[in-house]
């Protein structure tokens, strides 16, 4: 009796075990750049906060807490709280704005909306140091707001409007509004127009169905629209810096004496890192406020 | 009256009239289908009903009052949505409770109306569920007794059994209509499905081109259909091209057939005769009598329950389904005779 050979085994693959593979080599890049450029920096910021500062804008690596007591200082507590009073404010403003305009954009017909959008994308050319120039002619007491002001009788005698806080808060607001409308319009596009319909025929105004029915259904797009705002505002720099007063300076500012001016670079550097903390703490909270008690459609 | 009045109504947008000059009046307590195909302004209409969209011309009324500029949070017609439009970040006891908040009532009124409206379709204990545990019949019921909830005048409903399977679909249309005759609400149903309205409905109003072709009850409209659109859209019909010789004669090719009398068309006119797949008679040559036609049969379906047997009369092609019991099992390419019964015979403009 001859024994039949058995059949050579195909190797059988798992599907499931493939996707992995595609998944990992694919989130490899993006895993290594985040590393280099952002969690490198990151700690190096971290060693250095920690560091001992000498003369000279020297310093020495150390595991001191000096910089963070320094921290306690009220003169920074009070730029930090400015800091972040400034960028709720911008947050909320432009949040406010935003929203109603991505909404009435999304409902436009298709050639408008387009229109818009390719509008909003090309204001995002524009960098921030010529915006803040421009709003500086703009603002000034010959400039084009004055005369305005002054044509309608809201303004008695030619005076520039900046360095002020007024200044600050509009060309931050003017900054990050193309940026917030866009980030909002793929939320806002897939509202249905039904619900608010639904809402009025039970007898609810416009207000009232804005308030209790739009908003909390893009509760979480808007929170995370007003956040992305504070973040990018809390360590705002060349707008204070050129359209406000010492006292309007924020922490981006108290960053760079200290480390240009001062030459404490493990001080800048407690603060940057006190400033990511909060960051993150407020990146903790936003995520916690957009989850809890939101339900999924 | 006591009712729903509509008069003129006249929606345009742009160049495009939605809704052209359409009347209609409802009585109170009907259960009334706007049935179509997509486009023909049904939705436009009852978006208008709801106050939802102005009209550019016309009048509606309630009881007798004008509501046409009245805003539909006044008007609070109860309304459920192709997309149920449920309010996702509230429970369904908050939704239905969103038009108790906004009359003022109380905590304890709000709690009994929703355990009484969740009773009612069926969905007890259900008031703490998020919307989306629910599934696609229990998110339809909620959107129903949230409508029913601040006790609607008029109660609307634009294709809400679009998106369910067909059982649940007709589970859900019997539901609904035995919801409606027990709290005897004005219903307004828009559907394109002309089974869902010759199944539920008191009367149907069926829409093309924006205006209202036929309002009738279900049967009245099957049976007597009033033009090409209405005999095409409700259920299959046979349309055949003939000349009209008197009120009650046509000639169709050489065949001379007797008509249901009509006062239209006038003689010598070309029409079209209806005539219902299930009305044809199919005869032996033996038993020929008045109004009979013979065809040759193109192809023979055995359906189980009932036999479609397609047929080329005069270059015109005909359906007629027969019941098994009385198919005589001829085949493709014999002749057959039809019998076209004169009442069943429907001359309508060509």
């Amino acid at each position: 009796m001859t024994d039949i050979p058995a059949e050579p085994k195909v190797a059988e693959v798992d599907p499931a075990r493939t996707d992995n593979v595609v998944l990992t080599g694919l989130l490899a890049l993006p895993a290594l750049f985040l590393t280099v450029l952002s969690l490198v920096p990151l700690f190096l910021l971290l060693q250095l906060s920690f560091a001992h500062h000498d003369e000279g804008g020297l310093w020495t690596p150390s595991l001191e807490l000096t910089q963070y007591a320094k921290l306690l200082n009220p003169l920074f507590l009070k730029v930090a709280a400015f800091s972040f009073t400034l960028a709720i404010g911008t947050a909320v403003v432009s949040v406010a704005i935003a929203f109603p305009a991505a909404y009435f954009i999304s409902r436009m017909r298709r050639r408008a909306q387009v229109t818009w959008l390719v509008f909003l994308l090309s204001t995002l050319s524009l960098s921030e140091v010529l915006i803040v120039f421009s709003f500086q002619v703009l603002l000034s007491g010959s400039g084009a707001m004055v005369k305005a002001l002054m044509a309608l009788g809201l303004m008695s005698s030619a005076h520039s409007l900046y360095p002020s806080f007024g200044a600050v808060q509009a060309c931050l607001i003017y900054v990050v509004l193309p940026y917030i409308i866009l980030f909002l319009y793929p939320a806002v596009s897939q509202l249905d127009d039904d619900i608010p319909a639904a809402a009025s025929t039970m007898g609810a105004s416009p207000v009232w169905t804005f308030l209790t029915v739009t908003a909390p259904i893009v509760r979480g797009p808007l929170l995370s629209a007003g956040l992305l705002v504070v973040i990018w505002t809390v360590g705002t720099y060349l707008t204070p810096l050129v359209l406000g007063r010492p006292q309007n300076w924020t922490i981006g500012i108290q960053i760079s004496n200290a480390a240009m001016t001062t030459g404490d670079l493990p001080l800048a550097a407690a603060q940057a890192v006190a400033l990511v903390s909060l960051m993150v703490g407020l990146l903790g909270l936003t995520r916690w406020l957009s989850g809890s008690g939101s339900v999924e459609p | 009256m006591f009712g729903l009045e509509i008069t003129g109504v006249t929606k345009a947008f742009g160049a495009h009239k939605a809704v052209d000059d359409v009347s209609l009046a409802i009585p109170q307590g009907e259960f009334v289908c706007f049935l179509g195909p997509s486009g023909c302004g049904k939705t436009t209409l009852m978006r208008m009903i709801a106050g939802l969209e102005t009209p550019g011309d016309g009048t509606i009324s309630l009881n007798g009052r004008d509501i046409t500029r009245q805003p539909a949070n006044v008007r609070k017609f109860g309304m459920v949505f192709q997309s149920l439009a449920l309010f996702p970040h509230l429970t369904v006891g908050e939704n239905i409770a969103f038009s108790l908040r906004l009359q003022g009532k109380d905590a304890r009124q709000r709690k009994a109306r929703i355990e009484e409206l969740l009773n009612l379709v069926r969905l007890p204990d259900m008031e703490k569920r998020a919307v989306s545990q629910l599934s696609g019949g229990q998110r339809q019921r909620v959107a129903i007794a949230r409508a029913l909830a601040q006790e609607p005048p008029i109660f609307l409903l634009d294709e809400p059994f679009s998106a369910l399977d067909a059982k649940l679909r007709e589970e859900m249309q019997i539901e609904l209509r035995l919801l409606q005759k027990r709290l005897k609400i004005t219903t307004i149903l828009v559907t394109h499905d002309q089974r869902e309205a010759m199944s539920m409905a008191d009367t149907i109003a069926v829409m093309g081109e924006g205006k209202i072709q036929q309002h009738g009850g279900p049967l009245s409209i099957y049976r007597a259909p009033a033009n090409k659109f209405v005999a095409n859209f409700i259920g299959l019909s046979n349309l055949l091209p003939v000349e009209v010789l008197d009120r009650e004669t046509v000639r169709f090719g050489a065949n001379i057939l007797k008509v249901a009398s009509t006062p239209e068309p006038s003689a010598s006119t070309q029409a079209t005769l209806s005539i219902r797949p299930e009305d044809i008679q199919i005869t032996s040559a033996s038993q020929q009598q008045d109004n009979t036609v013979a065809c040759k049969i193109t192809f023979v379906r055995d359906m189980g329950s009932s036999v479609e047997v397609h047929l080329d009369c005069e270059g015109a092609d005909l359906l007629s389904v027969v019941q098994p019991r009385d198919w005589t099992g001829a085949g493709a390419g014999d002749i057959a005779h039809l019998r076209l019964p004169q009442n069943q015979c429907r001359v309508l403009a060509a």
